[in-house]
């Protein structure tokens, strides 16, 4: 439903006018939001299996403690992040939309330890070997978020954002967790440094990217 | 007559379902409503425009409402939406006085309070609220806003800045 107003209509006019145009709609509900965001985590999870394969020990349901850990926080924050994108997409004063920092704190601890232990370790720490695979898990992860990225924008667009900066800013913070969350069924580095530093990266690229890329796309 | 909140909230699911007369009932409602809730934090001669604003983006985000919550307060997120867009739009209004017989919300007075633009404003500091006043609702230009506030020109610019980019930050905030 896409109307203009002329400015030098009387309201009652207007008020006609939008009586007229009246069609029943459906409203939004928090389930639909939430299971096309986890349908997006499915065909995400599927495209890693089908495109570059999952790694032999999970396969054999064999996994390490690092890999359980982070995969598990970014998971959190993932679902964290898109349930809040979800819930701006309805409006209401006395909303609060602040649950995801607690998520994206227990997150940051990732990146953290890995500085620590990175300059611990020093230069064996950043070899060429270990930077081209990071290098290779930050591309793959910020392209696996794109799905993600298109099903909470058009979401948001249904919806009626009131903070569109935040709100674009959560989106990437959704994608990118949900990506890499994903990737990590394929990348075999249980290294902390690696966790923390690259994957890391995906999400903090990803919400760079949804924060000025995303509130053009939903502003109202 | 003026409707509350339960029946606001059931004009409001019958005109989801396409029913017309419930939503000609509702929209006449809200106007009233609406032009009470500005009340004073909008020149007079930006009211109409605020007004149908909000009431058209009712109508392009009539989908958003979750019939299982309050009316009022899905309403006031999309009047302070649409409010301090208009702020950030308007850079001089013609108008000096304000309308005094423009009264607030006076029913429900509980959440009429938790959801009013005066709640939302108490959340800036005394400083940016006064120059957002002074230039954005009353229509003073930068230098006579500066001459009647004492504050620095560019002081009174920042303090604009600043406020309008912590009330979008907060629309939903109670």
């Amino acid at each position: 439903m896409t109307m203009l107003r002329d400015t030098s209509e009387p309201t009652g006019a207007l008020i006609a006018r939008l009586v007229d145009d009246l069609q029943p709609v459906r409203p939004l509900r928090f389930s639909s939001g939430l299971g096309l965001a986890l349908a997006g985590l499915g065909v995400t999870l599927a495209t890693v299996a089908m495109i570059f394969g999952i790694r032999a020990d999970a396969l054999a349901g064999q996994f390490d403690p690092v890999f359980l850990l982070a995969a598990g926080l970014f998971l959190t924050l993932g679902l964290a992040s898109a349930v809040t994108v979800i819930v701006m997409s309805q409006p209401r004063v006395g909303s609060d939309h602040s649950g995801w920092v607690w998520a994206a704190i227990t997150t940051a601890l990732l990146p953290a330890a890995a500085t620590i232990v990175g300059v611990r370790q020093g230069a064996p720490a950043f070899s060429a070997a270990a930077m081209d695979h990071g290098a290779e898990c930050l591309f793959a992860g910020i392209a696996l978020a794109l799905l993600t990225f298109a099903v909470l924008t058009g979401w948001l667009r249904r919806g009626a954002p009131t903070s569109p900066e935040r709100a674009g800013l959560l989106t990437g913070l959704a994608a990118g967790s949900f990506a890499i969350f994903a990737y990590s069924f394929h990348c075999s580095y249980d290294d902390i440094v690696h966790i923390g530093l690259w994957h890391g990266s995906v999400v903090v690229v990803c919400a760079i990217i949804g924060r000025l890329a995303v509130p053009p796309l939903v502003r109202w | 007559m003026k409707a509350d909140e339960p029946s606001l909230a059931r004009l409001m699911a019958m005109a989801q379902a396409g029913d017309k007369h419930a939503y000609a009932v509702l929209l006449g409602e809200c106007q009233q409503w609406l032009r009470s809730y500005f009340g004073r934090r909008v020149a007079p001669g930006h009211l109409d425009d605020l007004v149908q604003d909000t009431l058209l983006a009712l109508h392009q985000k009539l989908a958003t409402w979750d019939s299982s919550r309050a009316f009022l307060p899905w309403l006031a997120a999309i009047a302070r939406y649409r409010w301090v867009d208009q702020l950030r739009r308007i850079y001089r209004t013609q108008a000096a006085d304000l309308d005094e017989d423009l009264a607030g919300p006076d029913e429900e007075p509980a959440i009429a309070a938790r959801i009013s633009l005066e709640r939302l404003l108490a959340q800036l500091p005394v400083a940016q609220v006064k120059a957002i006043e002074l230039v954005r609702i009353e229509g003073l230009s930068i230098a006579e806003a500066s001459q009647a506030c004492g504050q620095s020109e560019s002081l009174i610019k920042v303090n604009i800045h600043r406020g309008l980019r912590k009330l979008a930050a907060m629309i939903e905030k109670a």
